[in-house]
């Protein structure tokens, strides 16, 4: 039955980020014991090489140099120390979280049909992250973190990232930029890499809060400081900038309007998250509807909002996803499927179709024998109550 | 997932403490070698035998040491860069980027009640409540309690207890019939062959027992298969039964399979479909839609044809047959789907095309020759099917 086998790179399509995200993670962790040996070791060498050109040891001098040498032990054990908690709070877990996930990759590539028996459970944990991924971007954390609990995949799912979205956005939503900006600068070759302009919508965020203030004077300078270092890509926006001085908030004039206008927050909350998916290789919609949109495309019908033909075991057919279905295509299909309305099964050679030989509902052959039998030989239509000896009906040929 | 995970294995240990030696000292030694000297040059300073050389050699090491440590995390370094390229080659395709789907307040609506819902059935019951907490949609209480009872008798049968799941059954016996399922006599065999079965020595009298009371009234439906039963008490114990012709009926899918089966009875006596329909749609959509969706997209953009978001997929999704909800009539002549318009017509001969090829094909005089049998008919005895 080749539409069982697992399609592993359909499958595979979806979990990029799933793996991504713990290798980013400790990618940064790799740059913070980097920043830390810099900063120790560097203190170190520097320490070292100014006592062996200026001590003579057997001078008064040695007290200082006791002490030099004492500063250094003191930081060469610090950077142990800091490496050591380092490695046991973020490098190890994080380092565990990828093997975790790495190998639940693994697990369902070494599977090869839908009907392996560890199939179901590896798919409902699937859809337990996307859930959880869902939740997350809806706001609804208590839910995710439920869902994480019950079901026991912690480590599967990343509410932290979601919590550090949380807290940046929840600041922009108080209108302090100060969260995103400390984000921006612990991610900035990663920004110019996708060349993200983030940064300067900030900037130019609190520039324009200094003149709605009325500070000019401060307003000029953090131009200066801030937004002509992006001249060489947003020299317009800067002039604008600068004309904006010339304006109140209070103004009608349109472009200025608009660069007053307290909507800028919610577009800067809108660019924040979509840098931060980008970033983390997130999908900009949910990993669910994505999903969704897929797997109700492939099942919807024109028979699904028919009343005369729906079927209850039919997802599209439930009200709720058929409204949802609303926004996908149609299926397509060239080749016929006669799918038995009493037993749901497919007709085919073994399991041949038959049509009242009136009415011309169509039933399968299997279903029709199993009536007959309990009625004496006399089949009844359904849908039109139509009534015949089962040697009535007439045998169809679908090609 | 090899690539990634040896990948991993070997970045492991490099940065483990454990007794693994890289291509350099970690960075631990390193650091407690420096450490050593540090604290031998501040003893020598301290009893007066340190010299001039003592502290350009200290600065020597320092600088030894914090090369080391600067190789092993360059090779720290290039074992993340290998991790990020096997990550490259596994994952080659970024998914693709839609615009917001579900957007609306209907849809939204729909989609928290779909979830909602989801969690309800499949028993996950404190979740579903703090997801309602959560958002904006409301389950009615009988919902709620179907779903609990629904789990009810479901953990009970995982459990080896069918007495909750037959109450259901004997109180649901017409419905039952009507839809022909076996759910009744089944839950009894179930419970037949764990006291053939069970280790206790008793247990064949309690499945004689068993069988006197309850088998009677499923003579007329099951009575081969009461045979079979009936037939396994002269194959005791249990290992002679797996090698006997009633092997099958050792196996433990039996009781197994009563969990699904019964569910699904369960929901469609209230009217809801048998399978979990969001890990339908989901198990569907992960499992190759999307990714074929994207290709057959790509395709059409190559051939420079756009197609409509809300027409027709451009490509056919292979669909197992237990996904197969509806039936599709494709006209063997004219390859088009039937529409109520262009109904399927079954000739005298059986074929089945649509009206329109029907048409096409008619002569003068009303007749027709099917295309697939020699055999010609009049048109006007063609008749219309209902699938
Ligand atoms: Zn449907
Ligand atoms: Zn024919």
């Amino acid at each position: 039955m080749s539409a069982n086998k697992l399609n592993t790179e359909g499958i595979m399509l979806f979990e990029q980020p799933f793996a991504r995200v713990p290798y980013e993670n400790y990618r940064k962790v790799f740059r913070t014991s980097q920043k830390n040996i810099e900063k120790e070791l560097g203190a170190v060498q520097t320490a070292a090489s100014d006592i062996a050109k200026r001590a003579k040891p057997e001078s008064s001098d040695a007290e200082d140099a006791i002490k030099a040498v004492d500063g250094m032990i003191t930081r060469v054990e610090n950077l142990k120390r800091k490496l050591a908690d380092l490695q046991s709070s973020s490098g190890a877990p994080t380092l565990g979280v990828m093997r975790e996930r790495f190998q639940h990759l693994m697990s369902v590539e070494t599977m090869q049909t839908t009907n392996d028996p560890e199939f179901p459970r590896w798919a409902d944990t699937r859809l337990d992250r996307w859930l959880v991924d869902w939740s997350l971007r809806n706001g609804k954390e208590k839910t995710a973190k439920m869902i994480a609990d019950d079901r026991g995949v912690e480590r599967l799912v990343d509410i932290d990232l979601f919590s550090d979205i949380r807290r940046i956005e929840d600041a922009l939503k108080q209108r302090s930029c100060a969260e995103a900006l400390v984000w921006c600068s612990e991610n900035k070759s990663a920004l110019r890499k996708v060349k993200n302009t983030l940064e300067f919508d900030l900037r130019l965020q609190e520039y324009i809060e200094l003149a709605r203030a009325g500070k000019n004077i401060e307003a000029i300078a953090y131009s200066k400081r801030h937004l002509l270092p992006w001249q060489e890509t947003h020299l317009p926006q800067i002039r604008q900038a600068s004309a904006l001085l010339c304006f109140p908030s209070t103004t009608t004039c349109s472009p200025y309007k608009r660069l007053y206008d307290l909507s800028r927050w919610h577009s800067l909350i809108q660019s924040f998250r979509l840098a931060f998916y980008n970033l983390s290789t997130l999908p900009s919609e949910p990993l669910l509807h994505l999903a969704m949109y897929a797997g109700l495309a492939s099942l919807k019908l024109p028979a699904c909002y028919d009343p005369q033909t729906k079927n209850v075991d039919c997802p599209v057919c439930d009200p709720s996803l058929g409204k949802l279905a609303e926004e996908v295509p149609f299926s397509h299909h060239v080749n016929s499927t006669i799918v038995c309305r009493l037993t749901g099964r497919i007709m085919d050679e073994d399991n041949k179709p038959m049509a009242f030989p009136n009415s011309g509902q169509v039933y399968s052959r299997e279903a029709l024998e199993d009536m007959a039998t309990r009625n004496d030989g006399i089949v009844k239509d359904p849908q039109t109550g139509e009534t015949c000896e089962f040697s009535a009906l007439r045998r169809l040929f679908i090609s | 997932m090899e690539g990634p995970l040896k990948e991993l294995g070997r970045l492991e240990k490099l940065v483990s403490d454990s007794s693994w030696k890289g291509k350099t000292p970690s960075i631990n030694d390193s650091l407690d070698s420096l450490l050593h000297s540090l604290r031998e040059v501040k003893d020598r300073l301290q009893v007066g035998t340190a010299t001039d050389e003592t502290l350009t050699i200290l600065s020597k090491t320092v600088e030894t040491r914090k090369k080391e440590i600067d190789d092993r995390q360059k090779e720290v370094y290039n074992a993340l860069a290998k991790m990020g390229k096997a990550l490259d080659k596994k994952f080659h395709t970024p998914l693709p980027t839609y615009s917001p789907l579900f957007f609306s307040p209907e849809a939204n609506a729909a989609l928290e009640r779909t979830i909602a819902l989801h969690f309800l059935r499949t028993g996950q019951f404190n979740t579903a409540e703090t997801f309602i907490e959560e958002s904006s949609v409301d389950i009615d209480d009988d919902t709620r309690r179907q779903f609990k009872k629904l789990h009810e008798i479901v953990t009970a049968l995982r459990e080896q207890d069918i007495g909750p799941a037959l109450q259901w059954a004997e109180r649901n016996r017409e419905f039952l019939h009507n839809r022909s399922s076996p759910l009744e006599f089944l839950l009894h065999r179930s419970r037949y062959l764990r006291f053939l079965t069970s280790n206790d020595a008793r247990g064949q009298y309690a499945a004689i027992a068993y069988a006197q009371d309850h088998f009677p009234p499923f003579y007329g439906q099951h009575e081969s298969e009461i045979r079979q039963l009936m037939g396994c008490l002269l194959y005791m114990p249990i290992w002679r039964l797996i090698a006997s012709p009633y092997a099958n009926l050792a196996s433990p899918s039996l009781h197994l399979d009563l969990e699904p089966m019964f569910a699904k009875e369960y929901c469609a006596s209230l009217g809801m479909s048998r399978q979990v329909p969001l890990r339908v749609v989901g198990d569907i959509g992960g499992g190759g839609a999307l990714a074929r969706i994207e290709k057959g997209r790509k395709v059409m953009r190559e051939r420079k044809s756009e197609w409509s978001h809300s027409e027709e997929l451009p490509i056919e999704i292979p669909l197992p047959p237990e996904n197969r909800y509806h039936s599709i009539f494709a006209c063997p002549v004219s390859k088009e789907q039937s529409t109520d318009q262009n109904p399927p017509m079954m000739m005298g001969c059986g074929h089945v095309i649509t009206k329109d090829s029907l048409q096409k094909l008619s002569k003068p005089g009303g007749r027709v020759k099917c295309p697939y049998c020699p055999v010609e008919s009049q048109l006007s005895s063609a008749l219309r099917v209902h699938f």
